[in-house]
């Protein structure tokens, strides 16, 4: 019975000591704090859907007065030869901005994450991020591209690239995650060539490696590259 | 004298002590498992995006939302120009449009507010300076010149085995960036850019001045598509 009575004692010590210990645990990871955290977490969340529906919307709009003040000067130009002239030249321009659709033979380049890995020097390496979407760019400008979209965003003159881990914002576009597409119109032997090259990309290379990153080139004999979509503005440059 | 009876527990105590044991369990239960669930919802709803990116990316998102807007705007105005002009407006607003998108494309020369960043450095690549063009890019850059060499994007900035290259054309340190565009995005940039340079062994210099007209007098010379079409 003694026996008993001292198990017994044993096992409530035991539970209450392991009471304590969770309820210790529980106090420092701060119980009611994980559901602010949350509730916070969701709101962050919610306001860059609404934002990123926002923007769709108003890309959308663009691109269709985009395409409204096209046919306008359409018109304009059937009625008279320096309007044509005109809109000729304009149209040659647009087209090397990239505010107009183009198609040719190209590459496809698709770009995706690698394995998860502890991080290096504070890098998240096995994620695909804009620093590659950058070089594969520059890359595919470089060896002959003419026009060059990333994952559905055309690059302008005046593109840019940003972003942190595995996101990769172009322009005024919503971020981007792997895996991602590029597509370049232009000399396709060429721009193969250049990612095909082991000593180009040095960065993905070492990574493709390391975290299995991928990078998949496709020769495509007729590539249709979409036209940009957003802002393309220049308030402060001034022409002589 | 019989020996006094062994103390035993009494039948009403038994439960009563299995009672606390079970309540106990029962509350260490209930605390694991709230614990256990509630790490676990924070878990799964931040994977991928911690609240610093996500709040950046709001701040982002709000600055490309205003400039959409702006560009739907001004595209709105002129699209009702042209409703209403007839011939002699549209002749207006090609124009003005060809203007506009030779300055984009770096065809012609260009003026106005901007900072001049100077970069002294023995050993940096051509990734350094693609990197510097991009972040200067990023933060609102409307036109870019280094070492009066016109860059965009597209314009070959490549590594050669004598240094760095722009379109061809050796650009040897020290590098002058000038940049049109907004003054104050710029300079947060340029500042950013220059002490991150700083801690650079390679970089000797690195600094950045604001000017209220920067002058960038190179072009670029336009190459005619020779694989796209239309």
């Amino acid at each position: 019975m003694a026996r008993n009575r001292l198990l017994g004692i044993l096992v409530v010590a035991a539970v209450a000591l392991a009471t304590g210990f969770l309820v210790a645990g529980q106090v420092r990871a701060q119980l009611l704090t994980p559901s602010n955290q949350v509730a916070r977490y969701q709101a962050l969340v919610r306001s860059v859907q609404d934002l990123e529906k926002a923007n769709a919307s108003s890309r959308a709009k663009i691109a269709s007065l985009r395409s409204d003040i096209d046919g306008l000067e359409g018109a304009a130009a059937q009625q008279s030869a320096t309007t044509r002239a005109l809109q000729n030249e304009v149209a040659d321009l647009r087209a090397h901005s990239g505010l107009t659709t183009i198609h040719g033979p190209g590459v496809l380049v698709d770009l995706r994450n690698g394995t998860p890995a502890p991080d290096v020097n504070g890098q998240i390496g096995y994620l695909i991020n804009y620093q590659d979407m950058q070089d594969v760019v520059n890359l595919l400008f470089a060896s002959g591209g003419e026009g060059v979209s990333v994952g559905g965003r055309r690059i302008t003159p005046l593109s840019s690239f940003s972003g942190s881990a595995g996101q990769i914002v172009i322009d005024q576009g919503p971020p981007l995650t792997a895996p991602v597409r590029v597509l370049a119109v232009g000399d396709r032997n060429r721009m193969f060539a250049a990612l095909e090259d082991p000593s180009a990309l040095p960065d993905l290379r070492d990574r493709e490696v390391r975290f299995q990153i991928s990078l998949a080139v496709t020769g495509v004999p007729d590539v249709k590259l979409p036209a940009y979509d957003s802002s393309l503005q220049i308030p402060h440059v001034s022409t002589p | 004298m019989s020996a006094p009876p062994r103390r035993v527990s009494s039948p009403r105590r038994r439960p009563k002590r299995a009672l606390e044991i079970w309540l106990i369990a029962l509350l260490v239960a209930l605390v694991a498992t709230v614990q256990i669930r509630s790490q676990a919802e924070v878990e799964r709803s931040l994977v991928g995006t911690d609240t610093t990116t996500l709040a950046f990316l709001i701040d982002d998102l709000h600055r490309a939302n205003d400039a959409l807007s702006a560009e739907a705007a001004d595209l709105a105005q002129r699209k009702a120009a042209l409703q209403t002009g007839g011939s002699s407006a549209a002749d207006q607003e090609l124009s003005a449009e060809a203007n506009r998108l030779r300055a984009i494309e770096g065809l012609v020369p260009v003026h106005g507010p901007g900072i001049v960043v100077i970069v002294d450095a023995s050993g940096l690549q051509a990734l350094d300076l693609q990197d510097a063009i991009n972040n200067l890019a990023a933060a609102g850059a409307e036109a870019i010149a280094v070492n009066d060499h016109r860059v965009a994007m597209g314009v070959a900035v490549v590594q050669t085995p004598n240094g760095v290259s722009i379109d061809g054309a050796l650009v040897l340190p020290p590098w002058t960036i000038s940049v049109i565009g907004d003054t104050n995005r710029l300079a947060e940039a340029a500042d950013l850019m220059t002490q991150q340079m700083h801690s650079d062994r390679r970089v000797r210099q690195a600094t950045y001045r604001v000017e209220a007209d920067v002058v960038i007098t190179s072009i670029i010379t336009q190459r005619p598509f020779v694989y796209a079409n239309p």
